[in-house]
């Protein structure tokens, strides 16, 4: 990470804004129903491992390939855009 | 699972309290204030490898940060210590159990942080789903006859028996049945009737209304008595002639309003010394009016309550093309000047109305009947409507924010984390002629479900067919609905 990305990390942070940002993705993943879609996920993994002990670490290595390729291009492009425009306006 | 926490966190909890994990929690998982947010934007790196994550963790036991990469759980080896919280969501490791455990009382504290947390930022509340307590589960338990909702359900739906001409009637009737926010309220049944006669209560007909319609029954619905009950209480209305149908919908808003403020239900004004009814929480917008005076530059600004915003439709060819020329800055001119209040004297202005706020159902009355002394006639023009209408650019902060920055910039930075979009959910259409004509409905029953209401015969339809039909009324309702925040 270089200094300029700390920076920048840093100032989302302090001014609130990486929550918001993070407040209005997991909107957006409820509304298009993704949550719902990993939950199921979630379900069917653990009925597979029937018996076995399935902690979260398993849960995660198993789920989140497929989690990541299910989020809309939509909510990526959004995000991507508003976090972009985000930056780019100056403060004062 | 349960929430019981773990043996080792309910020993640790017995030794340490509580106060650990409220540490991390209000300074580095929710910030509960601008001082938190300062520490954790400048301390929260791995005190191994020095980067921000994946997934941080903070030690319970000692102030250590470790990102979840091994160097937490080398920390957790080494001292034993064996807790430690994952710093994005607030939950607890426990290294002994090898996985995150859930306890209640810690779980109460993370909410009440996480509210905390919302309210400093300014954000609403995130919805939470209803979760029945020990009594309601056990009612439900009782409870034998259950219905499942498939995707292909027709729940809901019922046609309306024509009366003579009362198809104005039956579309709104339509409308209103199938608006959700409202439905959720009868159907939770939280009319509380205080009237001396409940048969007299308008409220407690649509509330029976409600539950007619889904009882599962097919059979199409008479509304003598809602119509009887409406016309003692708006007598313009009376009479089995044909009626417009928006007329009908104002008076019937009105009409449930006065019943709900007739000290029939617990009404809290708000601040604003606003109704609190249901059907004012759901139907009234506030709409802005700046009148800016050409001599000195002062602007005069009202806010009015709305239930419904009426579009001229001569000219523009689809809904936000009526809105744009709605709230755009209008000219008066010499022949009507108004009296400013700095010159004290009479002067030319120009006039803008915006939207103020945004009721949760947005209603469009489209002005196709033209009433004159000399003609009436109706304007049969299509008018393009969307399923999905963003209303920022009709709000009084969007225009504002758009006028100081000049007329290019529309990326007015403090709307990024708004959210003014809405959804179409009914459409009221007219048919036929001004005297000759006939009233049908659009109804959306689910997301993606649409159903052509013509009095009593109910039929499936497409979205491209209802927004290729000539609109008259158009009820959007609210994409995403905000909670306030209630913590002190
Ligand atoms: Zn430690
Ligand atoms: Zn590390
Ligand atoms: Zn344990
Ligand atoms: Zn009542
Ligand atoms: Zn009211
Ligand atoms: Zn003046």
């Amino acid at each position: 990470m270089t200094v300029n990305n700390t920076i920048a990390h840093q100032r989302l942070i302090l001014t609130g804004d990486r929550e918001r940002f993070k407040d209005l993705l997991m909107r957006r993943l409820i509304e298009c129903g993704w949550r719902d879609q990993v939950r199921m996920l979630c379900r069917e993994a653990v009925k597979e491992n029937e018996g076995g002990n399935v902690n979260f670490d398993t849960l995660v290595s198993r789920v989140t390939p497929r989690a990541r390729a299910l989020v809309p291009d939509t909510v990526k492009k959004e995000l991507l855009q508003k976090i972009k425009t985000h930056l780019l306006t100056p403060k004062d | 699972m349960n929430d019981n926490g773990c043996i080792h966190l309910n020993n640790f909890k017995a030794a340490k309290g509580t106060h650990p994990y409220k540490i991390v929690h209000a300074f580095f998982v929710s910030c509960t204030s601008y001082e938190a947010r300062k520490y954790k934007a400048t301390s929260c790196l791995c005190f191994t490898c020095g980067k921000t994550g994946p997934r941080m963790h903070s030690c319970l036991h000692c102030i250590f940060f470790g990102c979840y990469s091994g160097h937490i759980q080398d920390h957790s080896k080494t001292k034993k210590h064996f807790l430690y919280v994952d710093l994005g969501f607030g939950n607890i490791f426990c290294a002994q159990c090898q996985d995150y455990i859930y306890d209640r009382e810690l779980t109460d504290i993370a909410v009440t942080y996480k509210l905390k947390q919302a309210k400093s930022l300014g954000l609403n509340v995130p919805y939470t789903p209803w979760l029945p307590n020990n009594n309601e589960a056990m009612a439900l338990r009782r409870l034998r006859k259950r219905r499942l909702i498939s995707p292909h359900t027709t729940i809901g739906l019922r046609g309306l028996q024509n009366l003579g001409s009362t198809c104005f009637m039956n579309c709104i009737v339509q409308a209103l049945i199938h608006t959700p926010l409202l439905r959720d309220y009868f159907l939770a049944e939280k009319h509380k009737c205080k009237a001396q006669s409940s048969g007299k209560c308008l409220v407690c007909e649509v509330s029976k209304l409600f539950q007619e319609f889904y009882s599962g029954a097919k059979t199409p619905l008479t509304l003598h008595r809602l119509l009887h009950l409406i016309w003692t209480h708006a007598r313009h209305l009376a009479g089995y002639e044909q009626q417009d149908a928006h007329e009908f919908f104002i008076a019937t808003l009105d009409v449930l309003h006065r019943h709900c403020m007739n000290g029939v239900e617990d009404i809290e004004k708000k601040e604003n010394g606003r109704c609190n009814c249901i059907i004012d929480q759901i139907f009234t917008g506030g709409l802005q009016s700046d009148v800016v005076c050409t001599s000195c530059s002062g602007v005069s600004t009202t806010i009015d309550p709305f239930w419904d915003i009426s579009l001229d439709v001569a000219g523009p060819g689809s809904l936000q093309a009526c809105l744009e020329r709605f709230t755009r800055a209008e000219h008066l001119g010499s022949a009507a000047k108004i009296k400013c209040s700095n010159c004290r004297a009479y002067r030319e202005s120009t006039k803008q109305l915006t939207l103020e706020t945004l009721p949760i159902v947005a209603s469009f009355h489209l002005k196709r009947f033209e009433h004159s002394s000399q003609i009436d006639r109706k304007i049969s023009a299509f008018i393009s409507f969307p399923a999905e209408l963003d209303m920022t650019p009709f709000m009084s902060s969007h225009r504002r924010a758009v006028d100081m920055a000049g007329a290019d910039n529309n990326n007015a930075p403090q709307g990024i984390f708004e959210d003014n979009r809405y959804s179409l959910f009914a459409v009221v259409n007219h048919l036929g002629s001004l005297d000759a004509g006939h009233y049908t409905a659009y109804v959306r029953q689910m997301k993606g479900s649409w159903f052509k209401c013509d009095d009593h015969m109910i039929t499936r339809a497409s979205l491209r067919e209802v927004l290729d039909s000539e609109g008259y009324l158009l009820f959007y309702h609210k994409t995403v609905l905000e909670y306030e925040c209630d913590v002190s």
